[in-house]
């Protein structure tokens, strides 16, 4: 039943020593759907996504996973039910080959159908395979981009953090990611992005949501904000 | 004469090889320069002089149950001592270790005092001749069983899904906890392997050394000096750094003087600071991003 939310976030509270950040945000994920979060710096979008993969420790709230509670548990277990980030920082292993790279993010899955996985990532990002020995720091950002979703594909995850995906790439990338994103949605992947680059959040996303101060203040369906950018930039910002 | 003084050095190089690689291990995976590193060297040499002439046990298992028994030591070291004080300064780390290793060295001060023990030969072999070269059978020992280990060591650390995993821990823990990985079970596993490796070092030299309580002392100094030869961190030069540290403090000791035996490790650590800084194999200072 699609309306059944995947993930479910309800009055979360994450801090950083005694600053507060999110201020019990609330919102849902549904099945299938990439939904972005929008908000000025410091509103609560990247520690929304590292409070629900357990790189933060919510200090109170709940995140529920397809019914599972996963506050509080420690990043590799939260892995374990399908939940995989692309960090900002993208966070690969340089001086591994690009083919580690990815096949590694299969580790915790085990091993049977990893070459075949591997294969769909390859005719995903053909660019990646004449790369595939290459140490990842050889690559330039965008490639590097494709590895770190790449390796994030391939523990075929129920549902992708994706933390900027366009940070510090070219517009055409841009593009290329959007595109990605189609791809991933018609595979049925469930997305949550944060994403500076509107043109690319409206163009990807489904749905959006505004945090501010660490609460939700504003959302709705993309297409029903369809040329009023502006309003949401107003609410945003201001 | 060179050749003699090449072995020599060598078969004491392949020990520093292995404290020092030991060292980096721990290094690589908690940025922790364990600072009571040595007396964990310590430790093993006693613990395997225990079971051989107290317990009466043969050598080799003997090896074998030290071995694990510091694995063991290291894992309950970090989980108990270092894990605790992660988050907080890094001096904190160092002086746990400190403290750490002092503590072993007091255990081993209260039941042996000050005394030398001398350990029963493990190696008996008659030693190889060849021209007017004399190869003993505690160098033949010493040198094969650590190029095995290294051997299986690289290997693994190549070749395998667990090395490739250990190596993405290395290179951005992050990065590994994005792929599921449980960081701080890896990290045991690396004070356990580094603690049982350091302990195997003191395994091999007992026989053929004195032991006493403070013997690890020397260890941790040549273990830093070859680990800076090589470049701090990385593991093949830490077992380079070994072994021309070893060799190095042959020649020394033959062609100059033999006082200066006890002092390359630090004319190395020195040299190389004013030389080449970053080691043989270390990369100028990355900054991580």
């Amino acid at each position: 039943m699609p309306d059944k939310p995947l993930l479910e976030i309800r009055d979360l509270h994450v801090g950083y020593g005694k600053k507060p950040i999110l201020r019990g945000a609330s919102y849902d994920v549904m099945p299938g759907e990439c939904l972005t979060l929008l908000g000025a710096n410091g509103s609560g979008k990247s520690t929304s996504l590292n409070a629900v993969c357990g790189f933060v420790r919510p200090s109170s709230g709940s995140v529920m996973f397809d019914g599972t509670e996963t506050a509080g548990l420690p990043p590799h277990r939260i892995f374990a039910h399908g939940i995989a980030q692309v960090s900002q920082a993208r966070d690969l292993f340089p001086d591994l080959s690009v083919e580690d790279n990815l096949r590694l993010g299969a580790m915790r899955r085990g091993g049977r159908e990893l070459s075949q996985t591997l294969e769909g990532i390859y005719a995903r990002f053909p660019r990646l395979k004449e790369r595939r020995r290459q140490p990842t720091r050889t690559l330039s950002g965008g490639e590097q981009q494709m590895v770190a979703i790449g390796r994030a594909l391939m523990s075929r995850p129920r549902l992708l953090l994706l933390d900027e995906p366009s940070g510090g790439l070219s517009p055409q990338f841009c593009e290329e990611i959007a595109q990605i994103i189609d791809a991933l949605k018609l595979e049925g992947v469930t997305m949550l992005m944060v994403e500076q680059n509107l043109n690319l959040a409206f163009r990807a996303a489904d749905r959006f949501i505004v945090l501010r101060d660490g609460q939700v203040v504003d959302g709705g369906d993309v297409r029903a904000m369809a040329g009023d950018h502006d309003a949401i930039v107003r609410n945003i910002y201001l | 004469m060179l050749m003699q003084l090449t072995l020599g050095g060598l078969s004491q190089g392949m020990i520093y090889a292995l404290v020092a690689l030991s060292l980096t291990v721990v290094y690589r995976s908690t940025t922790v320069v364990n600072f009571g590193h040595g007396d964990f060297v310590m430790a093993g040499a006693f613990l395997s002089y225990v079971l051989v002439v107290l317990a009466g046990i043969a050598f080799l298992p003997a090896a074998a149950l030290a071995m694990i028994a510091m694995f063991a030591l290291g894992v309950l070291f970090n989980r108990g001592l270092i894990r605790p004080v992660k988050g907080g300064p890094h001096i904190g780390l160092a002086l746990m270790c400190i403290a750490a290793g002092y503590l072993l060295r007091g255990i081993a001060r209260m039941v042996w005092g000050r005394e030398v023990l001398p350990m029963p030969p493990a190696f008996d072999m008659e030693p190889i001749f060849i021209g007017n070269l004399v190869i003993t059978g505690d160098a033949v020992f010493i040198i094969g069983t650590v190029l095995v280990l290294l051997l299986v060591f690289f290997g693994l650390l190549a070749l395998t899904d667990l090395g490739k995993m250990v190596q993405a821990v290395y290179q951005s823990p992050r990065g590994a906890r994005l792929i599921g990985l449980n960081v701080e079970r890896f990290d045991d596993f690396a004070w356990g392997v580094g603690a049982a490796l350091g302990a195997l070092g003191g395994i091999l030299v007992a026989p053929v050394s004195l032991l006493h309580p403070d013997l690890g002392a020397s260890f941790l100094i040549k273990g830093f000096a070859a680990m800076t030869l090589g470049g701090f961190g990385s593991l093949g030069g830490a077992v380079l750094g070994g072994v021309l540290l070893g060799i190095a403090e042959q020649y020394a000791g033959a062609y100059i003087d033999s006082a200066l035996i006890e002092i390359t490790a630090y004319l190395v650590i020195v040299l190389v600071l004013f030389i080449r800084p970053q080691g043989l194999f270390g990369r100028k200072a990355v900054v991580k991003v």
